[in-house]
């Protein structure tokens, strides 16, 4: 049997496990990528977000079998990045991050936000966070953190 | 792979379904909540022809491995299919969830699947044998139950290309996003040289299967506005007695009282 | 603004935007992974439970196992670790299966074969009897009261469960130690409670275990008492296993099996003379579920509050927890007040409806002053600003104006309301808590470089502990805040300062590392190493407050809030939209402006949701309905617009820099303005008494004549 072969962060990988895994198990447990998170494992919070060729995607409603081939990002590859930098910086001068448990999927969120529309407008923010869960922030912060990412960042998306 | 197939085009996936005994997998959403155990999966995600939006001569043919994010972004599909499925969940889901997914689920809560009964769309079923081309209606049998046989895979969505201009939609979630519908109502409405030559409502998330009543639609159909005007208290209370609501999260009652809001309304649109 | 106000970057924030935090379900090792085996039903005696054999390396754990006492300390001591031999709701964990592969377990699970004898259970709060506390106070002369009065008003009100739904789901995990001592982690609010919890069920002395707060993906509450029961159960399997041991919990059983806000049934009976409030008789219950953890406190700052922010000369409150065959109830930010704030609200909204004048202006007329009496024959000792504050609002949404424009008769689809709802949130534990049970300890440690560590025990749990401790230290010290730090409190190491609980951590902990900074400053020698303690002194001020009689200062100081919430109500659908929510909050001084925001924001929407869309479904065995986050309808973004938060500072003299207590308040007075504004928009006459007030509730309440 082949292995399912996939990027990972910019390093390619093969995984010799089931194709019924959840991606987002085996990104926790056989490549230690713990910045995805599981906060309900039915594609409900968005905690486990990651990108998967560049668009946003729950990883807890993805089987292995459907990623070979793709190009996977998680938080640990985004934080080099310049763009994750704007993000990061927003983000601390608001104090937009309480618990932290929802904040990489956010982060990825913003990625995939911005990406498409690198000047949105705070109802097209508040859309592009709505599959994921906060519930320390009542969201203020993170959409005003995007805002400010957005334009402080201005060239970067 | 273990425990898949990944095939590469829609003839090697249609062996793969003839010959083996998997569970066809297009964007996952619905089936990995499921979980369900020591399955195989068909992974059709990544089937081009199973991707395509085109136009031919009668219809507008929808992939079933199409992203609802992808349709939004096509400027084939019609303005009330990008509505009712810009309403699906959050944008990672609709990023990953597909018609043909939705349509495999069975529910009558599918938000696509609403437009598809109110449109007469049919769908195009496909297997080693041939093609079989059925109408939305009768391919939902019931709750989880489908006329899908176990060789088929479902292809392609036929809306009609036209007629789908003048509508009304409505979604009532328990709130703005990540919602599942507790009531959903779609209506189309069509007028040539002053007489209604179609008039067409169906109801989501209220029962087994989206509703839908041809024969309570014809009551109006060659009428003019005037004349069924007179007719809307009629009309209205035919579609109460028909309707037999389910109880769901929300009880049959608030569901039967929204329906026939959402009805009145979509007459009152245009001018009835 | 001061400078202490001043937002600095937080100190965690690093680590947790870069994904780099190591939650209690991240640490990756020889770790076997624990599940539970749960009743299937509310009531019944288990008679035999048949475990298949075992494969080498799993381990079935019940109350067998238990080395000391099979109690989870809380406030009692009824809660067990593992079922005695009658379950009391649905969902109460029997035993817990370990070893090295979920998969395993699960099959293991599956394969458990519990023999029950079904007993009748107890699930409706209007036929239970049995009070698991049972508190009565009051002053004046009611009888005499009600008998002058002009007027005699009597409703009931009801409110329902909430879930916290921190988006980290409950997870602890045991470490048996090379010395012997038993290692428990965590997503906790309270080491210290785990501490002592375990110590006695694994009958080890406090020297036995210690307990370490691992970065904790949201609390609310909810990561209060709770972890002590599951603290304790995974200390138990890992002691049987002699392994590591870690459960995390699904989502739905989180959902379904751990504490939620204790649902109410509130009746009210209120004499009005002259527009004025002569007295109130109040009977509250609480629905405190199978077991009594922490219903006793919550009860207390629920009926302490049951007479909302008004003068009542007259007054008497009665308050049961009762015991129902459902999951324990437990705390939730507001511990009780959300409940009684909302129901005093409405009260007053149908009252000045019956009198025909405009509910503020009601509200205005009774609203209580510095140096009134408190409920308890305690006095508000400082500034009461509710009247400056309301202003405020009035400013910023035009309250007044539309308060009397909405009343008015509307017709068509769509139609408008607005709320307003006062209320206050009485500042750290309850009563003599902080003298008599809590008696924190906090500590400095300067090292030889110059650097301090804050020896504490509160958890960060987002509210930003871990920035605003050291910031109050670095400021009294004068040096750099990068020079301060406080990292997740072990027990081993640090003292009890107390749980993190009761918007009480900054308030009073703070406090002691403000007076243990200047002490240090004191003291300093530069190159030394340096250790100065601060002990918890009660304010001179306080008028003792007597528990059995509810006499006295309930709480040193008061936080308070106005809240204005503006709604269009889709009649056809029920559909409520939040136009806007505006909050002015006075927690005294912000010790960090965007982290106070933050709480704000936060709470405020928490109670929005509370109110709305949050309602949990039972059926008729009392198994909970929606169980999942699809379900379980929690705000998302596009639920609301942004959230106008306003601060309004009164210094609390006794409080760090004037702080008082802040994380509880914005979440308290959210349903009464929400439900004014619904009932508003719905059209005089119509008098809403429950929540959540969901679409559902709408239409319903639609239908009705009135």
């Amino acid at each position: 049997m082949d292995a399912i072969k996939f990027v990972l962060n910019g390093v390619e990988v093969a995984y010799e496990g089931s194709a019924t895994d959840r991606l987002l198990d085996v990104l926790r447990d056989t490549y230690g990528t713990k910045s995805v998170k599981c906060g309900c494992k039915e594609g409900e919070c968005g905690a486990c977000s990651v990108l998967i060729d560049g668009t946003l995607i729950n990883s807890c409603c993805v089987a292995m079998g459907a990623v070979d081939g793709c190009s996977i990002v998680t938080v640990e590859g985004f934080r080099e990045t310049e763009r994750f930098a704007a993000l990061e910086k927003a983000f601390a001068g608001i104090s937009a991050v309480q618990c932290g448990f929802c904040i990489p999927g956010m982060i990825l969120a913003a990625e995939a936000l911005l990406s498409k529309n690198p000047h949105p407008t705070t109802d097209e923010i508040r859309e592009g966070l709505s599959g994921n869960l906060c519930r320390c922030t009542g969201y203020n912060a993170i959409v005003s953190a995007i805002n400010t990412a957005a334009k402080e960042g201005n060239g970067l998306w | 792979m273990v425990n898949g197939y990944a095939p590469k085009c829609l003839q090697e996936a249609l062996e793969i379904r003839a010959a083996h005994d998997v569970v066809p997998y297009a964007g996952g959403t619905d089936l990995m909540v499921e979980n369900r155990p020591n399955v195989t999966y068909l992974f059709l995600n990544k089937i081009p022809e199973l991707k395509q939006v085109v136009v031919d001569d009668n219809y507008i043919r929808i992939g079933s491995g199409v992203t609802f994010t992808e349709a939004i972004a096509n400027e084939n599909v019609p303005q009330l299919m990008k509505e009712a499925i810009s309403r699906i969940a959050a944008c990672a889901i609709r990023n990953a969830g597909t018609f043909g997914g939705n349509l495999g689920n069975g529910s009558a809560k599918a938000d696509s699947v609403l437009i598809e009964f109110v449109s007469g769309a049919k769908l195009r079923l496909l297997s080693v044998k041939g093609e079989r081309i059925v109408d939305v209606e009768k391919f939902y049998l019931g709750r989880k139950k489908l006329d899908l046989g176990s060789d088929e895979i479902i292809a392609e969505v036929l809306l009609p290309k036209t007629g789908l201009e003048n509508y009304y939609y409505e979604k009532v979630g328990g709130r703005n996003a990540l919602a599942i519908s507790r009531v959903s109502f779609a209506g189309v409405f069509e007028e040539k040289d002053g007489k209604i030559v179609n008039i067409a409502a169906a109801f989501g998330a209220v029962a087994d299967t989206v509703l839908r009543y041809r024969d309570i639609e014809a009551m109006l159909i060659g009428k003019t506005i005037e004349e069924a005007k007179a007719m809307k208290a009629e009309y209205i209370q035919a579609y109460s007695d028909r309707m037999v609501l389910t109880r769901g999260r929300v009880s049959a009652e608030y569901r039967k009282t929204v329906c026939m809001n959402l009805l009145g309304e979509f007459l009152s649109k245009f001018g009835i | 603004m001061e400078k202490i106000s001043q937002s600095v970057v937080k100190k965690d924030h690093l680590p947790k935007i870069t994904g780099r935090s190591c939650y209690v379900g991240d640490y990756v090792g020889d770790i076997l992974v624990g599940k539970m085996l749960r009743s299937k039903y509310a009531r019944a005696k288990v008679l035999s439970v048949k475990v298949p054999e075992l494969p080498e390396g799993y381990y079935y754990v019940d109350r067998n196992d238990v080395p000391g006492d099979n109690n989870v300390n809380i406030v009692m001591d009824d809660t067990p670790v593992y079922a005695r031999e009658i379950v009391e709701y649905i969902g109460e964990p029997i035993a817990m299966v370990c070893g090295p592969d979920e998969a395993v377990v699960k099959e293991i699970l599956s394969k458990i074969e519990v023999e029950y004898e079904e007993l009748e259970p107890l699930l409706d709060l209007r036929l239970a009897t049995e009070a698991h506390f049972d508190y009565e106070y009051g002053k004046g002369d009611l009888e005499k009261a009600f008998a002058e009065a002009d007027k005699v008003y009597v409703e009931e009100f009801e409110t329902g469960y909430q879930d916290q739904a921190y988006i980290e789901c409950q997870g602890m995990m045991a470490e048996p130690e090379a010395d012997g001592r038993m290692f428990v982690h965590g997503s906790m609010q309270c080491a210290y409670y785990v501490h002592g919890a375990v110590a006695r069920v694994l009958g080890c002395g406090p020297s036995g275990v210690h307990v370490l707060q691992d970065v904790t993906g949201g609390g609310f509450g909810g990561k209060e008492a709770f972890p002590s029961i599951l603290g304790s159960q995974v200390a138990v399997a890992a002691k049987k296993a002699g392994k590591a041991v870690r459960c995390i919990f699904d989502r739905d059983e989180d959902l379904e099996f751990s504490s939620k806000r204790h649902p109410s049934l509130n009746t009210y009976k209120i004499a009005v003379k002259d527009g004025k409030i002569t007295a109130m008789d109040i009977d509250v219950k609480f629905n405190g579920g199978a077991y009594t953890t922490l219903s006793a406190v919550v009860l207390q700052r629920g009926i302490i509050a049951a007479s909302g922010v008004y003068n009542v000369p007259n007054l008497h409150v009665r308050g049961r927890a009762l015991k129902t065959n459902s999951t324990p109830s437990g705390a939730y930010r507001g511990f009780g007040a959300p409940q009684t704030f909302f129901s005093v609200e409405m009260f007053m909204n149908h009252i000045a409806q019956d009198l025909g004048i405009d509910s503020i202006d009601f509200k205005l007329a009774n609203v209580v002053k510095q140096g009134d009496g408190t409920s308890t024959s305690g006095i508000y000792h400082f500034p009461v600003p509710l009247v400056d504050m309301l202003n405020e609002v009035d400013a910023k949404t035009d309250l007044f104006k539309k308060h009397k424009e909405y009343s008015k008769p509307q017709t068509g689809r769509y139609r408008k309301g607005i709320g307003m709802s006062w209320y206050f949130h009485g500042a750290g534990f309850t009563g003599s808590g902080e003298r008599d049970h809590i008696k924190a300890v906090a500590k400095l440690h300067k090292y030889p470089d110059g650097s301090v560590e804050v020896l504490a025990c509160n958890g960060e749990i987002g509210q930003g502990l871990r920035t605003t401790f050291p910031k109050i230290v670095a400021h009294e010290l004068n040096i750099p805040l990068e020079k301060v730090y406080y990292d997740h409190p072990d027990t081993a190491r640090v003292p009890d300062s107390g749980p993190t609980v009761a918007s009480r951590s900054l308030m009073v902990v703070g406090e002691l590392l403000r007076r243990a900074a200047i002490k240090l400053r004191d003291v300093w020698v530069d190159g030394e190493d340096q250790i100065v303690t601060e002990n918890f002194k009660e304010p001179d001020f306080m008028i003792p407050f007597y528990i059995d009689k509810f006499q006295g200062d309930a709480y040193p100081t008061y936080a308070w809030a106005v809240n204005a919430i503006e709604v269009e109500v889709d009649t056809y659908t029920g559909v409520t939209k939040i136009v806007n929510a505006t909050g002015n909050f006075d927690v005294g001084t912000p010790i960090d402006w965007n982290i106070v925001m933050g709480q704000m924001e936060g709470g405020f929407l928490q109670g929005i949701g509370y109110t709305s869309t949050e309602k949990i479904y039972y059926d008729n065995k009392g198994r909970m309905r929606n169980t999942t986050f699809s379900d379980y309808l929690i705000p998302t973004s596009k639920d609301v617009v942004d959230l106008n938060c306003m601060l309004h500072v009164e210094k609390y003299p006794n409080g760090p820099y004037g702080a008082k207590g802040a994380g509880e308040l914005p979440l308290v007075g959210a349903p009464g303005a929400f439900v004014e504004a619904v009932e508003m928009a719905l059209g005089a006459g119509h008098k809403i008494n429950h929540m959540p007030f969901n679409a559902e509730e709408v239409i319903k309440e639609l239908s009705k004549e009135v």
